[in-house]
């Protein structure tokens, strides 16, 4: 049997030791057993510790993305979704953890102009409330997993119904 | 006007890793105050490390730097190595190397592309050179990903690497690990060489000065794991000594410590002083494209060809890693046999940004007690300071915004890691209460 292409490459950012920055790997490792083996056969997972600009310039064409990182400035729990020029556009308030050497708005500006613009894809985001080396993912964040892997199944599915189109 | 004072701020200095900030003050048209701002918070990772063993030590100082992680284990592996009388096998050290080629072809290749080539092309960020000039960012990032590629296949992974162990490696890599890393690495060298043409052209300012330099010096290879802390006015000291030469300093304006050297002077690491020190170190190939360059002496007093001084690193660090995937050999085991024994284990090894201090003290349960981490940007913050004094005269009657961006260049010559300057622990505790009572 010949498995088709996956065609959604899910970016999941953080570390598992650094407290609320390891919930997007948290949330996929209990969305994924969840999903369809249709829905699975359609997704690529990569972690990425940090977003880099490979990270997106490496998406092929025909291919779209769906970046997954805990942020700060929005309300811990919170959960956002949102296209990736508008995450761009955001950076100022709405902030990636996940982006050392660069922040958000310049990996994904750079990625633009290299790669000749943004493969389709979103943004799903959770806000953290604590990031310490070692420590526990904090109560609210833990209750926002529910929703966390909520949106990143509507997000899935919003790209399979554009795909279909 | 006389009798006035003008204060620059730089509230938030871009394109560096971390975050400060750059106060000025002018008093009479001369510098009478250049202040680094460092107000990144405290990291706590020299209080974080206290009561581990030396592996899970490994593991936890990678993880001061998102960007030199191998920097911070090699520095510590060493330590405890030396302390312990471990004899790694050539492999393990050959390896060690190999990896240390993979941090720094992927740190320089961020800072030259990323950080540091929009100055001299008059763009305000990459994103607006990449705009323009899209196939020389491509090739930054080409570059940059094929050391990530070598970090990712010793360490386990690209960032925050997890494989080194004292006596060795968790797993030492097949023999066809590394040659997979080849043509990637073939293309690296490639750009390297391509990228010390385009940096050599590149225009700076004509800012001159006669700074100390210090770095590794190792009479047979160019300076990463070994050799002796040297400077260019003929200082020569075992690695495990660099508190005999330098101490660290607090300052009320910033959160990562300062260094000094034994006459209070601040004192220069990293690219450059490797290149003026080390030059006769170089592979071949770097060497040659040094040579072509004819810009040793500039990169000894001019700042700003510290783009220079990476690329050449580029050309020496991708050089050097398909030297060693071609001779290797992977080792009889992973990791050798070792000992704890209590003591004091130090070690210095050259990250991207220059010489990195660790000391442990290792108690008879093994476990360490304290720790001190000297990163190169806490080094070089005085330097920094000391430069800006000099050079911010000649940018004084710019408006504000130029002279605020010639500034901020300045600054970003130096590739300051912030982040890695913050991990400090400073406590001071008062008894005040309790000398009261008694």
């Amino acid at each position: 049997m010949t498995m088709a292409a996956p065609t959604i490459r899910l970016l999941v950012c953080g570390s598992a030791d650094r407290g609320d920055d390891g919930a997007p790997l948290a949330a996929v490792a209990h969305l994924l057993p969840a999903l369809t083996a249709a829905v699975r056969a359609h997704l690529e997972i990569r972690r990425c510790v940090q977003l880099d600009v490979s990270d997106i310039v490496d998406v092929p064409d025909g291919e779209a993305c769906i970046v997954l990182d805990t942020v700060v400035g929005i309300e811990p729990g919170e959960v956002v979704t949102m296209s990736l020029p508008e995450l761009a556009a955001r950076a100022a308030t709405i902030t990636p953890r996940s982006s050392h050497a660069l922040p958000i708005d310049q990996v994904l500006g750079i990625a633009e102009a290299v790669r000749g613009g943004l493969p389709p894809g979103a943004f799903v985001g959770i806000g953290g409330h604590w990031f310490g080396f070692g420590t526990m993912r904090s109560r609210v964040v833990r209750a926002g997993l529910p929703a966390l892997q909520a949106a990143v199944t509507d997000a899935i599915d919003a790209l399979l119904v554009l795909e279909k189109v | 006007m006389p009798g006035t004072d003008l204060r620059f701020q730089v509230q938030n200095i871009s394109r560096v890793e971390g975050e400060g900030s750059l106060h000025l003050l002018v008093r009479d048209g001369a510098v009478a105050e250049a202040r680094l701002q460092i107000f990144e918070a405290p990291r706590y990772f020299e209080a974080l490390v206290a009561g581990r063993t030396p592996n899970e030590v490994l593991d936890i100082v990678a993880r001061i730097c998102g960007i030199c992680p191998v920097a911070y284990q090699m520095s510590a592996v060493h330590a405890f190595e030396d302390l312990f009388e471990v004899e790694v096998e050539p492999a393990t050290r050959a390896l060690r190397r190999l990896l240390y080629c993979g941090e720094w072809i992927e740190s320089h290749a961020l800072h030259v592309y990323l950080l540091h080539a929009p100055d001299f092309l008059g763009y305000p960020s990459a994103v607006e050179l990449a705009r323009d000039h899209r196939d020389l960012v491509a090739d930054g990032l080409r570059l940059k990903k094929a050391g990530n590629r070598i970090v990712a296949t010793l360490g386990g992974r690209a960032i925050h690497p997890v494989s080194v162990r004292v006596g060795g490696w968790s797993k030492a890599p097949r023999r066809a690990d590394l040659l997979a890393l080849r043509p990637e690495l073939e293309e690296a060298l490639s750009l390297a060489r391509s990228t010390v043409r385009i940096v050599a052209g590149l225009e700076g300012p004509a800012f001159e000065r006669e700074p100390r330099l210090v770095a590794l010096h190792h009479p047979g290879e160019y300076p990463m794991n070994a050799g002796r802390i040297a400077s260019n006015d003929g200082l020569a000291l075992p690695p495990q000594a660099w508190d005999q030469a330098f101490h660290e300093v607090q300052v009320p304006w910033s959160n990562a410590l300062q260094s000094r050297d034994s006459d209070g002077l601040p004192y220069l690491l990293g690219p450059a002083a490797r290149i003026v020190l080390d030059h006769e170190q170089l592979h071949p190939l770097a060497r040659e494209a040094l040579d072509e360059t004819g810009a040793l002496e500039s990169i000894r007093r001019n700042p700003y060809r510290s783009i220079v001084a990476r690329a050449i690193e580029l050309v020496h660090a991708t050089a050097e890693a398909l030297d060693i995937i071609d001779a290797y050999l992977p080792p009889d085991a992973p990791a050798v046999p070792w000992q704890s024994r209590p003591g004091t284990a130090a070690w210095a090894t050259e990250a991207p940004r220059g010489l990195l201090f660790h000391r442990y003290e290792v108690g008879d349960d093994g476990l360490v007690a304290a720790a001190t981490i000297v990163p190169p940007t806490a080094q070089n913050q005085a330097a920094i300071e000391a430069d800006i004094a000099t050079f911010a005269p000649s940018v004084l009657g710019l408006p504000i915004d130029a002279a605020t961006h010639a500034l901020e260049q300045l600054i970003r010559s130096y590739d300051p890691c912030i982040s890695c300057a913050t991990h400090f622990l400073d406590l001071s505790i008062h008894h005040e209460a309790t000398e009261l009572v008694s």
